[in-house]
């Protein structure tokens, strides 16, 4: 066997899982499955939030290591879900390694997205029922509905040109805020805080937290703490930017 | 009654727009939302009862965690998506603002109480997932150990 290709195929399949948002121990534990199905007496596979290490030794007795860096990432759920089938799928049928890279690439190609719109479509009825949810009424609803389609049309962009985390979230919040001060003030909306709130909701970091959570639990410390750490930022951040524009609507309209 | 009713409602709604935002496809999307009411209702079900919103959200966490873990086991895929998107209701948006609010008008006191309030919610939240997620992994250990042939998969 290939024990170099089975490396990359392992070490591909390590990074897919982790790239769509998968918890460490999720990572570890189908690279380690992959390699002992392929014969592999003791896989060391290492996970942290950024980067895979994939280490074993060859039954010739060679030592094989491959390292992956992992750039900044989503949440892509559809994505888990495929890869983490796939990874079970290979344990149990143990394919020649061409058929599992072709296996891997055919997964890529099947994997879709939501298209831009949707997505927008997405975002306008989060907000839009979160406002009802805090107690908004319909108008608000209407206006924290506009803010969403603002913050999904500001994240995507930003998302494009590579912006960090807390910036992103910082200037997507402070726009929203504005935006739903100027509603406000326009009569569209009735209660500005309701409608922030509302709007926030897209933004805020319930996603990274409860994965943190999911870390710690598992024992994956490292990676617990970088998340929670994560959550902290990104919170002060859509506080900072919605509290900036608080002061400036103030100062402007004294909403 | 139809307060509780719409809240609810809202909740499912917002819950399964979530799902679309974090690319959960198919029937996922509408156990998604089925998630996000049942959390919400959880809470405000436990509410005569407990009388404390931190005490609640620790309840309704609880309730959505083996809701999760029950539904990745029926569909046969990892838990995550579920939790992550149903446990939104949840989470205290409307705390982070409040408190940003206290902070900017200079109000020490109500900022302080109002970001340790904030904090007790997501500690509910995570104790209450903690628990549930460390019970599970307990009893797949346990029944692994039990059946050494039959090799079980956490999902």
């Amino acid at each position: 066997m290939d024990y170099s290709e089975l490396l990359t195929v392992a070490a591909d399949l390590g990074y897919a899982l982790l790239r769509s948002g998968a918890e460490i121990y999720r990572v570890e534990e189908a690279i380690e499955r992959l390699l002992r199905a392929y014969g592999i007496a003791q896989p060391a596979p290492f996970v942290i939030p950024n980067c895979i290490i994939v280490s074993f030794v060859t039954p010739h007795g060679e030592a094989m290591t491959q390292v992956r860096r992992m750039p900044s990432h989503g949440t892509d759920i559809d994505q888990l879900e495929r890869y983490y089938d796939l990874g079970r799928r290979l344990c149990r049928e143990v394919p020649p390694l061409e058929e599992a890279h072709r296996q891997l690439e055919e997964v890529r190609r099947q994997c879709r997205t939501y298209s831009f719109p949707v997505l927008l479509c997405a975002y306008f009825t989060v907000t839009l029922f979160f406002a009802l949810f805090f107690g908004g009424t319909a108008r608000d609803a209407l206006a924290a509905g506009i803010c969403g389609l603002t913050i999904g049309l500001v994240l995507t962009l930003m998302t494009r040109l590579h912006a960090n985390l807390f910036f992103k979230s910082m200037l997507c919040s402070a726009l929203s805020a504005l935006l739903a001060c100027t509603l406000t003030w326009l009569g569209l909306a009735q209660h500005s805080e309701l409608v922030i709130i509302g709007a926030l909701m897209a933004l805020v970091p319930g996603i990274i937290f409860t994965n943190a959570i999911r870390d710690v639990i598992a024992g994956d410390m490292v990676a617990g703490l970088t998340k929670i750490a994560d959550a902290l930022l990104t919170g002060v951040s859509v506080a900072l930017g919605t509290g900036f524009a608080l002061s400036l609507a103030r100062l402007f309209w004294g909403v | 009654m139809t307060d509780v009713l719409f809240s609810v409602l809202f909740a499912f709604a917002a819950s399964g727009a979530f799902a679309v935002i974090y690319n959960i496809r198919g029937p996922g999307v509408l156990i998604c939302a089925f998630g996000g009411g049942l959390a919400w209702f959880s809470y405000l079900l436990s509410a005569p009862l407990l009388h404390s919103d931190i005490a609640q959200t620790f309840v309704a966490a609880l309730v959505i965690s083996l809701y999760a873990e029950v539904m990745a086991r029926i569909r046969k895929c990892p838990v995550t998506g579920y939790l992550l998107v149903a446990i939104f209701p949840l989470v205290p948006g409307g705390g982070i603002y409040y408190t940003m609010e206290h902070a900017m008008e200079g109000e020490v006191n109500a900022f302080l109480a109002s970001f340790l309030h904030t904090l007790g919610l997501a500690g509910a939240i995570a104790v209450g997932v903690l628990l549930v997620s460390s019970a599970v992994r307990m009893w797949t250990a346990f029944r692994r150990q039990s059946s050494p042939m039959k090799k079980e998969e956490r999902p």
